[in-house]
């Protein structure tokens, strides 16, 4: 499939995007991985995969980030209707009450994971997610089932049909 | 006040009474009119209509005036020579005050109405009571101005007292968020003791078990590509994701049949030298397998790194809260200042931190308190670089003392906020969540001043803050 569907992690401590990207690396095959150390980059890194004709599906964002922090760049990009569609996880044990108050309220936050993560929170966070974003974004919905929520995307079909008829 | 002896008179007083005295032996109709003061005798009462005046001609008179508190206040006594009631009399109101004789005499007793027909019948009379009026009204005008000067005096003093207190009362208010800080510091400093012990356990596990892996793999021959593979991980540092993309880039041209973009990226993360071993050991193994041999050694890496910043971050939280010696020892206050540095880590990661830590001897100081002056200035300069900008830290030695200045690129300090930046209860962060209860700097200064040192603030021409704290060297610890 030349069309893709990244998933991107901006963490600019490179022990812990490693660790994080090991943990997702089971989703690549279905999902490539993209990665940045700052939120500039994330944002090039963005505009390279829209501008190469793929989606961005699931952004997971530390806070603390060097420059704009974490929260701001989930704001943004929430705002840019290329990437409102996207999913938005903040994973960050350092965001504040209010970083976290405003993340949900403007950036539409998906999910807030707190570290240190468990292998099976973060996978269980990711599959949900891009669950959720292939039934809002996508047709062929069938092709998706065998890594993500089968159960899930099975109901979704049935109700696409019957919408269909 | 006046003694009981009167009111000093205009030198012709006594002159004018002595006149007026012959004139009523003369006059019958005037004899009538004298009154014999007796000592006690109430003359009139405050707040009543007054039917008399009287002008005292021997004796005194004292007037008083109730308070609205029920107290009584003494005014005035008046002698021989004085008017009582002048006042009533030319306003027609009630009198003002209460007469009590205070020493016998005699009066000359007045119906206010029949004033005028005295001056008319006895033209003789006319003259010295008016004399005698008029003295007593320039009396009591210089007598009201000694008063306004007194009031005036009084106010001044009240004045003063009033701000006396108001500093004396800010000094305690210090000194209580002083005691409070100290106290929570200590709390802080038993719960750092208690948290480094716990936390070091796990670390030195952590620690210790990377060291095992690493002895278990030792076991592969030193020759052997899954051992050389593995060490060459471990010695491996992780490269940031836009030098990854590119390293990405070319391992999807070496090996073209590699489609699986996780084994691309562990490749592209690999030193050439360890590409090379993969290379020409392909045909042994998986490449998969050759990969994780890699993985692994980076993995232990990665946790060698980490559980020893948790062992540097508990040692330094431990040395700069100096939970074990709240007294004065002779240190290098460097060794403070880098603490401080490793703790306030979080904080400065993304500001430039410059040291320029000249050698200093070694001085008599509380280590612990001093951490405190470093870490209000530190996170303020924090705040108002908002994370991001220079920082610069420097010591230096000068003649006895040791000057240690600290500075930021930020904005610097309103001038008008300037010299008030160490007043307790100064803040401009909003109340709540932040380190800040506006206590920092007022903290501060307290300290220094403690350790007979000094602190001020100032903002560079070239921009930004600049705090200078100098202290002496000393070693009578």
């Amino acid at each position: 499939m030349d069309h893709k569907i990244y998933i991107l992690i901006v963490e600019d401590e490179l022990e812990v995007l490693d660790a994080l990207v090991k943990d997702l690396e089971k989703f690549e095959s279905f999902f490539p991985l993209e990665t940045a150390n700052d939120t500039t980059e994330a944002e090039e890194v963005i505009d390279y995969v829209l501008d190469h004709g793929h989606e961005v599906g699931l952004i997971l964002c530390d806070h603390v980030l060097p420059g704009k922090n974490g929260v701001d760049l989930l704001i943004e990009l929430q705002d840019n209707p290329k990437t409102a569609v996207s999913k938005k996880v903040l994973v960050t044990g350092q965001a504040g009450h209010e970083d976290t108050i405003m993340a949900i309220n403007k950036a539409d936050l998906d999910h807030y994971i707190a570290k240190p993560w468990t292998e099976e929170e973060l996978e269980t966070v990711v599959r949900d997610q891009l669950t959720d974003y292939v039934i809002e974004n996508k047709g062929n919905l069938l092709y998706f089932m065998q890594i993500l929520d089968a159960e899930k995307i099975s109901s979704a079909m049935r109700n696409n049909k019957m919408t269909d008829h | 006040m006046e003694n009981s002896a009167g009111i000093s008179w205009l030198n012709d007083t006594e002159a004018i009474l002595r006149f007026i005295k012959r004139l009523i032996d003369e006059l019958p109709e005037l004899q009538d009119r004298i009154e014999v003061l007796e000592e006690g005798d109430l003359l009139f009462s405050q707040g009543e209509p007054l039917e008399y005046m009287y002008l005292i001609l021997e004796g005194n008179i004292q007037l008083t005036r109730t308070q609205p508190d029920g107290s009584e206040d003494v005014l005035i006594t008046l002698g021989a020579g004085s008017f009582a009631g002048l006042i009533a009399f030319t306003t027609g109101e009630p009198t003002l005050t209460s007469g009590r004789i205070t020493q016998k005499g005699l009066m000359l007793k007045m119906r206010p109405q029949q004033f005028e027909q005295y001056l008319n019948d006895h033209p003789r009379l006319k003259h010295p009571l008016q004399q005698l009026m008029l003295n007593n009204m320039i009396q009591r005008y210089k007598s009201n101005l000694r008063l306004q000067t007194k009031t005036h005096a009084l106010s001044k003093e009240l004045n003063k007292e009033r701000n006396e207190l108001k500093e004396a009362y800010q000094q305690l208010e210090a000194t209580h968020q002083m005691l409070v800080h100290q106290e929570k510091m200590a709390t802080l400093g038993e719960l750092v003791a208690g948290f480094a012990h716990e936390v070091n356990n796990p670390a030195s596990a952590l620690m210790r078990a990377a060291e095992n892996l690493i002895e278990i793999y030792a076991e592969f021959e030193d020759s052997h590509y899954s051992y050389q593979l593995f060490r060459l991980g471990l010695h491996s540092a992780p490269v940031n994701s836009s030098t990854q993309r590119q390293r990405m880039h070319l391992i999807e041209k070496k090996y073209p049949w590699i489609y699986d973009r996780s084994s691309v990226r562990k490749l592209a993360q690999m030193p050439d030298e360890a590409l090379d071993l993969i290379d020409k050991n392909r045909k042994k193994g998986e490449l998969e397998t050759l990969i994780n041999h890699f993985e692994a050694g980076k993995m232990i890496h990665n946790i060698r790194i980490a559980s020893r910043r948790i062992a540097n971050l508990v040692k330094s939280l431990k040395s700069y809260s100096r939970q074990d010696q709240n007294k004065e020892e002779l240190a290098d206050i460097r060794d403070g200042i880098q603490d401080t540095i490793l703790v306030l880590s979080n904080r400065l990661k993304f500001i430039d931190v410059t040291l320029d830590l000249d050698d200093i001897p070694k001085t008599c100081a509380n280590i612990g308190d001093l951490n405190q002056v470093w870490t209000n200035i530190i996170v303020n300069a924090c705040d108002a670089l908002d994370d991001q900008g220079e920082l610069k830290i420097s010591t230096k030695q000068r003649e006895q003392t040791i000057e240690v200045k600290i500075s930021d690129s930020g904005p610097g300090i309103p001038a008008d906020i300037l010299p008030k930046i160490f007043e307790p209860n100064f803040t401009t962060k909003n109340q709540g969540a932040e380190f800040g209860l506006g206590l920092g700097l007022a903290i501060s200064h307290e300290i220094i001043g403690q350790a007979g040192g000094s602190i001020v603030a100032r903002n560079r021409e070239s921009g930004g803050a600049e705090f200078t704290i100098i202290l002496p060297i000393r070693d009578d610890c």
